[in-house]
């Protein structure tokens, strides 16, 4: 096998799983702050795409729509989390439930609003080639994105006074409060910020995953196992699995069929649970 | 400056403590002892607003206490669970730096006043908190409590699987800050002998209710009650 051939499928396998990494991101925050698994999170991915989508056709350069389909997923995000995810703490399974229907609604309403099928935006034309083959730049620029990403969640969570409350309200619930924390706010805000992310995600892959209203399906099953993969120390960890999982899946991809790719992260997962039950980081001593 | 009036409350419909008032005066260090299971943990928490009250309420500096924990902290209500559930995936330093700035004080001036008062906490700084021993994490619960500038401290079993080494020197501490910093003290113990050393007054809880109101001296002389109400 030739070296080319190897560095661009390489090349190509990291750039799939940045992707899913930036997918995940927000959905490990909520996870690892809040202990709620929301499953509407590819909805709220969905949401970030069309919002950027309508920006976009609105006239807006597609480096501004992304902030704008920031701002749209956080403002819903908490206007989510008031509503619904407030009243179901430490209620995991309910979490789930609420925010499965809750994806139903998003769905159905992207359907009536948008339709099944939009228009995508065009990707940014530049590239790389080695040798003889050509690689399309702006995916290849995810990897960078999903380092910039997660790198600015960590800082978020590890050095802000933030971050504290929120690891803080985590940890011990009643504790936090009884110190002076106001959870309920601090909940609010991380909710927020995991449904921003989302936004970003799917704003920021627009260009590569055109909006429909089903997209949100395609990331959240992966995005979902990841992060249970990974476990307590959820950031670091999902990095990990979003990264490993996803590339070797798409390394097989190369190799093989895109169902072999798949089979191999399903397989991967579910040995990882069966090895790590409560997830990879379980016994590391890290914060996030 | 802080008392519970009445207070009555308890987990779901069951109630634990009823009827319970207590008083702690300015700078007062006052003790709540009792045997195992009769409510002292549960008038802390209660105090603290953990617990919803059933009915009674709690008064700092004679003014009705909020309903929140959050908002009787930042009123100047400190509290060291049993337990000590500090935060286990958190640094030494976060988890001192986090309580003094939920309640708008500088975290690395805390840290830094922490460190200063509490030694032992000085190389596990940036040590995760899950990983100290029993003793240290009692030590860090007091000094994540003590930086959210309180006064009054409310302190439920300090001294439980507390090596008596760092006993004494909590209970000097204790001595110290009550002193320096003019903090009254309401601590829940078994530990008699610690209670005696720190403290002027005592309430003795049975059966979820203040079975009498004592001083030390009356307390050490009667070895009577201790026996009866205390076991020891």
């Amino acid at each position: 096998m030739e070296p080319d051939y190897l560095a661009t499928v390489l090349l190509s396998s990291v750039s799939s799983a940045s992707i899913l990494l930036i997918a995940t991101i927000g959905l490990a925050v909520v996870f690892g702050l809040m202990g709620v698994i929301n499953l509407a999170h590819g909805e709220f991915l969905m949401i970030g795409a069309y919002a950027a989508l309508t920006a976009t056709q609105r006239g807006l350069p597609f480096a501004l729509a992304i902030p704008v389909a920031v701002v749209i997923t956080m403002l819903i995000g908490a206007c989510v989390e008031v509503l619904i995810i407030r009243r179901l703490y430490g209620r995991l399974f309910d979490t789930m439930l609420a925010t499965w229907g809750l994806s139903m609604i998003f769905y159905q309403l992207a359907v009536l609003i948008f339709g099944t099928v939009t228009p995508g935006i065009g990707m940014p034309q530049f590239g790389i080639t080695i040798g003889r083959y050509s690689l399309a730049g702006y995916p290849l620029l995810m990897i960078a994105v999903a380092a910039l990403m997660l790198a600015f969640v960590y800082g978020l969570l590890t050095r802000t006074v933030y971050g504290m409350k929120a690891r803080a309200a985590i940890q011990q619930p009643e504790i936090a409060q009884a110190i002076g924390i106001e959870s309920a706010r601090v909940n609010t805000m991380t909710f927020a910020i995991g449904c921003g992310l989302a936004g970003f995600a799917g704003a920021v892959l627009l260009p590569i995953v055109p909006a429909t209203p089903a997209m949100g399906f395609a990331f959240v099953v992966k995005a979902f196992l990841a992060v249970v993969v990974a476990g307590p120390v959820a950031l670091t960890g999902s990095a990990l699995t979003a990264i490993g999982l996803g590339g070797g899946a798409s390394l097989t991809a190369s190799f093989l069929t895109s169902v072999a790719g798949d089979a191999v992260f399903f397989v991967a997962t579910a040995a990882l649970l069966w090895l790590f039950p409560l997830g990879i980081s379980a016994s590391w001593r890290r914060r996030m | 400056m802080f008392s519970v009036v009445n207070a009555t409350g308890g987990y779901g419909k069951t109630v634990i403590i009823q009827g319970v008032s207590l008083q702690v005066g300015k700078a007062e260090i006052v003790a709540l002892l009792g045997r195992n299971g009769v409510g002292k943990s549960t008038l802390m928490r209660f105090a603290t607003g953990l617990v919803p009250a059933m009915s009674g309420h709690v008064e700092i500096d004679g003014r009705l206490a909020p309903i929140a924990p959050a908002g009787r902290a930042r009123l100047g209500l400190g509290y060291v669970p049993q337990g000590r559930f500090v935060f286990p995936r958190m640094t030494v330093a976060e988890n001192i730096a986090v309580a003094a700035e939920a309640n708008g004080h500088d975290g690395r001036a805390a840290v830094a006043a922490a460190l200063r008062e509490f030694p032992i906490l000085g190389p596990k700084a940036s040590d995760l908190a899950g990983g100290l021993s029993g003793g240290q994490q009692q030590i860090l619960a007091l000094a994540r409590a003590l930086a959210t500038q309180p006064r009054i401290l409310l302190l439920d079993e300090p001294t439980e699987g507390v090596q008596p080494s760092l006993v004494d020197e909590m209970a000097g501490t204790l001595l110290r800050i009550n002193r320096e910093r003019g903090i009254a003290v309401l601590v829940a113990e078994q530990d008699l002998d610690f209670c005696l050393s720190i403290a002027e007054r005592a309430y003795v809880m049975e059966k979820g209710t203040i079975r009498l109101e004592t001083t030390r001296d009356q307390l050490r002389a009667d070895k009577r009650l201790q026996q009866d109400l205390l076991g020891v």
